[in-house]
């Protein structure tokens, strides 16, 4: 029964992944006092452009193709880590962090790789100013994390999932709202949102995953934009996991799963909400102010990692 | 002792690499001579394999002795610390070697051929004297003869004066490590009374902690100057990318591992750990290298030259993980200071591995091109695909991904880092988890490194003719590319091979020391990720079939240029940018005419990076030495009679010396 609900939540995060995308285009069109298109258009967009056919540059490699591949394997892989439903996943317990960091930079790398291949000015823009946002963001997305497991003496995200779920709701440390803090900025950097990236926009002074993303067409285009929205219900996941759990099924009963289910999409929506409030108030930063804007998470996060030593006591 | 079918092996290979090769190949100057040479070279590295596996498995006994013949005692042995770098040389040795063959055919007249050999031959040799030494006198020997043949071999390439000036460097600063190391061994003399490793072993305990200290800190510089840490890496970005490919490799892969081994003989074997600040020392270097090498790096475009800051960059990170063990050792937690040893030794394996690869094929690519300039090639993939997709494994090793063997040592050393948080000291558990930062950052930049380069050299559109008209490179640099890729992604893939043997030997290094438990899960979770991985991969990319090819939107032009694409240097601007504090260039813009500011017929623009310890630590030592060499020039008079003064003034004070002591 574990390993049913293992597998549920791992398709709740990788088939619900577009589902997100579409609530959050919903919410910020309502926000703009526009109707907004419907919540299932991400769906339908995929689908479409499954059924296309691939448009292939006649100067590119075989890197052109294989990479939309290689990052939805890996991006797949990387749903397997969070837990979602109840305090473990299938590579939760036997698989750390850390591997879950380096499973995104598998396919960052070889989504870059593929945007150099189109042989065109925008895929190289797309992919040096991504080069500058992940290298940047990998260093404060470890040590948020480092600071809670440090805090759980666990370092895989189940152990330390069921470390915050045996705390107290109401005792949360400096380390936990310096350690949210700092990974919520990652999120944002990382998955393209406001204020580091403009996912709507095609501007070449703006854009950066569009501008990686170019090139691509038909079912190569869909495995990058379904594999982001994974990457991006993802770390919404993995927030709501690692900072309030609380509401997780702790048997593996029918009903209990469904009414994880249920808390789960309550604490997505607010989450949600949240963002594209912040999408909606906030402008777009200019490309060299992202560094500092990561500086900023950088420099909070390692104020976490330093307060554990007091926690600890 | 002999008899052994091991010591057989040995004797085989020190005898065919030393002396068979060379003989052969300056005494025949026929073909055949030198095809049975490369043919010794190539049975004697898989002998000198096979010797290092089975010293890996067991602990055994010396090999040989040949004090009888030498001056000083000379003796080589293989436990199991030498037996693991003993692998790591004839691992790399065999695909370099085969490698070698067509690149040395294609690239050297005959006559230079034979000689290029049989220094290549003696390279091998001093590098296996190096790390199966056991006593002082051979391991100085061979540390000697390995500086010497590695510069002989940057000379046979060609000889322009800037050539000269580069392997002077390179000469000059290996023998202020020189120094250093025979210092350590010289500082064991009065407590051990002979430089025999075992009896050096057994006095260290005894000795004062002031001398264990000195001992730590020569080791440190000595080892440090070889191993290319930054200050100490001038020569390295200047002696690596003029070598031929072949040597370059070697130097990358193996020559500076024999530095960690020298290191990991003394700080682990020896001293059984340094004075408490040791681990903080070693830390801090290797932030410093991997951060500055790694920048560095970014900011070039000559392949090897960029290859070579990446070694900078990743001795940093060996140099980490031995950092961390130190301080667990300080901090008497043995287990942790096992892993981060073992992080330290497998980075090590790795780094030859990936790092002799992308050398080859950095020689592969000027091979097919005549250049190596990344703002010249491009397109690359579509014409040399062998090469290409060899190079591409190597790129994601050393960018530390999943599912290749750098990410494996990576992981091991982020996990020590995150075990420094159960320390009870207060700094310790600071420092050690605050690196997790610093090595993401390393890493980080590393990966955003490669796709520069693996995109500008082998993606997109050929850049100049060269690149348009490349050929695949001949069979036998195919298959030496092949077999370093494979060992890397084995690696990768299946570490449980090589972290069991490595578990034995760090518990001989770290007494006390159990199976850390994030040896065996790495084992056990990454075959489980590989499949997921290649698993989903494997059903979308069943999904899709119908390609069309296509030109590309032009944006109104009538078709794209390779000019449109980024450059390499482009890529990287906005991370240059940010780190602008490092670099900090000289630019200088010249318009012509110079009275017509407006209207300049031309402009040049130039921009030269003198680094900031070039001018703040190098210029005024070799000013120091320039006006002290212009003192002593005093003495120097020319005149004979003053000369026989010098002699008679020495006499005078030697003898009135000698009457005191009495």
């Amino acid at each position: 029964m574990k390993i049913t609900a293992d597998i549920l939540q791992a398709l709740i995060l990788i088939l619900g992944a577009p589902l997100v995308r579409g609530i959050i285009a919903r919410l910020k069109a309502r926000l703009q006092r526009r109707r907004g298109a419907s919540i299932w258009r991400p769906y339908a967009e995929i689908f479409k452009l499954l059924r296309k056919e691939d448009l292939v540059p006649p100067t590119s490699s075989a890197v052109f193709r294989l990479a939309p591949i290689l990052l939805f394997g890996s991006t797949v892989c990387v749903a397997a880590f969070v837990p979602v439903l109840h305090a473990s996943a299938l590579l939760g317990s036997r698989g750390d962090f850390f591997l879950l960091v380096y499973l995104l930079a598998f396919g960052r790398f070889f989504l870059s790789l593929g945007a150099l291949d189109g042989g065109s000015a925008f895929g190289g823009m797309g992919a040096s100013r991504e080069a500058l946002v992940s290298s940047l963001a990998e260093a404060p997305f470890l040590l948020g994390l480092v600071a809670v497991a440090i805090l759980a003496s666990r370092a895989d995200i189940a152990g330390m999932v069921e470390w915050t779920l045996q705390q107290n709701i109401f005792n949360i440390s400096a380390v936990h709202i310096l350690a949210f803090t700092s990974l919520a900025m990652v999120t944002l950097a990382e998955t393209g949102r406001m204020p580091v990236d403009n996912p709507t926009t095609h501007l070449e002074l703006t854009m950066i995953h569009e501008g990686m993303v170019l090139e691509y067409s038909g079912p190569s285009l869909a495995l990058i934009e379904w594999a982001s929205a994974i990457k991006f219900h993802g770390m919404l996941a993995l927030l709501i996991a690692l900072f309030c759990p609380w509401g997780m099924a702790s048997g593996s009963s029918g009903w209990e799963v469904a009414v994880a289910l249920l808390v789960y999409c309550a604490k997505a929506a607010v989450l949600m909400i949240l963002l594209s409030v912040i999408e909606s108030a906030v402008a777009k930063l200019r490309m060299y102010l992202v560094p500092d804007f990561l500086g900023v998470a950088s420099a909070v996060s390692a104020l976490a990692v330093i307060f554990t030593t007091l926690a600890k006591r | 002792m002999l008899i052994t079918l091991t010591g057989a092996a040995f004797v085989f290979l020190l005898s065919a690499l030393g002396v068979f090769v060379p003989l052969i190949l300056i005494a025949g100057r026929a073909k055949g001579a030198r095809r049975l040479a490369i043919a010794l070279i190539l049975t004697a590295s898989s002998a000198g394999g096979l010797v290092a596996v089975s010293g890996v498995l067991r602990q055994p006994a010396p090999l040989l002795d040949l004090s009888l013949v030498t001056p000083f005692s000379f003796s080589l042995a293989v436990d199991r610390l030498s037996a693991f770098f003993l692998l790591l040389v004839c691992a790399v040795a065999v695909p370099v070697t085969i490698f070698a063959v067509p690149y040395f055919d294609l690239h050297y007249s005959e006559q230079r051929r034979h000689w290029t050999w049989a220094f290549f031959s003696l390279f091998l040799l001093s590098m296996i004297v190096v790390v199966t030494a056991s006593t002082g006198f051979a391991f100085l020997a061979g540390w000697e003869l390995m500086t010497l043949v590695s510069a002989a071999l940057i000379l046979i390439e060609g000889d322009s004066p800037e050539r000269r000036h580069n392997v002077f460097i390179y000469l000059l600063m290996m023998h202020v490590g020189a120094a250093a190391v025979a210092a350590c061994f010289f500082l064991f003399l009065p407590y051990s009374h002979s430089l025999d490793f075992g009896a050096i072993r057994a006095a260290s305990a005894a000795m004062p902690g002031g001398i264990r200290a000195a001992v730590f800190l020569s080791a440190f510089v000595g080892f440090g100057a070889k191993a290319g840490l930054i200050p100490l890496h001038l020569w390295l970005p200047r002696a690596h990318p003029i070598a031929p490919s072949p040597v370059s490799a070697l130097m990358s892969g193996v020559m500076l591992k024999t530095a960690v081994y020298g290191f990991v003989r003394f700080g682990f074997d020896f001293l059984a750990g340094g004075p408490w600040w040791s681990g903080y020392l070693v830390l801090l270097a290797g932030a410093v290298s991997g951060l500055l090498g790694v920048l560095y790096a970014i900011a070039e475009h000559d392949l090897k030259r960029f290859l070579a800051y990446h070694s900078v960059e990743n001795i940093g990170i060996i140099f980490l993980g031995l950092g961390t063990s130190l301080l667990f050792l300080a901090h008497h937690a043995a287990l942790w200071a096992a892993l981060a040893l073992i992080a330290a030794l497998l980075h090590t394996l790795n780094h030859a591995l990936f790092k002799s690869l992308l050398f080859l094929g950095a020689g592969a690519v000027s091979h097919a091109t005549h250049t190596v300039d990344l703002e010249e090639l491009g397109g690359l993939q579509r014409r040399m695909p062998v090469t290409g997709t060899a190079f591409l494994i190597g790129c994601c090793s050393i960018a530390g991904l999943p599912l290749l063997n750098g990410f494996i040592s990576e992981w091991l050393i982020f996990r020590s880092f995150l075990a420094g948080s159960s320390l009870t000291g207060t700094k310790a558990q600071i420092i050690l988890p605050l690196m997790v930062g610093i090595l993401a950052l390393i890493g980080g930049l590393a990966a955003a490194c490669f796709v520069k380069t693996f995109g500008a050299a082998f993606l997109g559109r050929p850049r100049s003719s060269g690149a348009e008209h490349a050929q695949e490179a001949p069979l036998g640099m195919g298959v030496g590319l092949w077999l370093l890729g494979a060992a890397c992604v084995c690696i990768g893939i299946f570490p449980g091979v090589v972290l069991r043997p490595l578990v034995s030997l760090v518990q001989v290094l770290v007494p006390g020391a159990g199976v850390p438990e994030e040896t065996l899960s790495i084992a056990r979770v990454i075959p489980w990720i590989a499949a997921i991985v290649l698993g989903a991969s494997g059903v979308v990319a069943l999904l899709r079939s119908r390609k069309r090819i296509t030109r590309t939107w032009a944006c109104g032009l009538p078709e794209l240029s390779s000019r449109m694409q980024y450059t390499s240097t482009a890529f990287s601007k906005p991370i240059r940018f940010v780190f602008a504090q490092v670099y900090r260039p000289d630019r200088k813009v010249e318009r012509l005419p110079a009275d017509q500011p407006y209207f300049p017929v031309s402009i040049s623009y130039r921009s030269v990076r003198t680094t900031s310890y070039e001018r703040a630590l190098y210029r005024p030592f070799v000013e120091l030495v320039v006006s002290l060499a212009h003192q002593v020039r005093r003495l120097q008079t020319g005149n004979i009679q003053v000369y026989l003064l010098y002699i008679f003034l020495a006499l005078v004070s030697l003898l009135t010396l000698l009457r005191f002591q009495r």
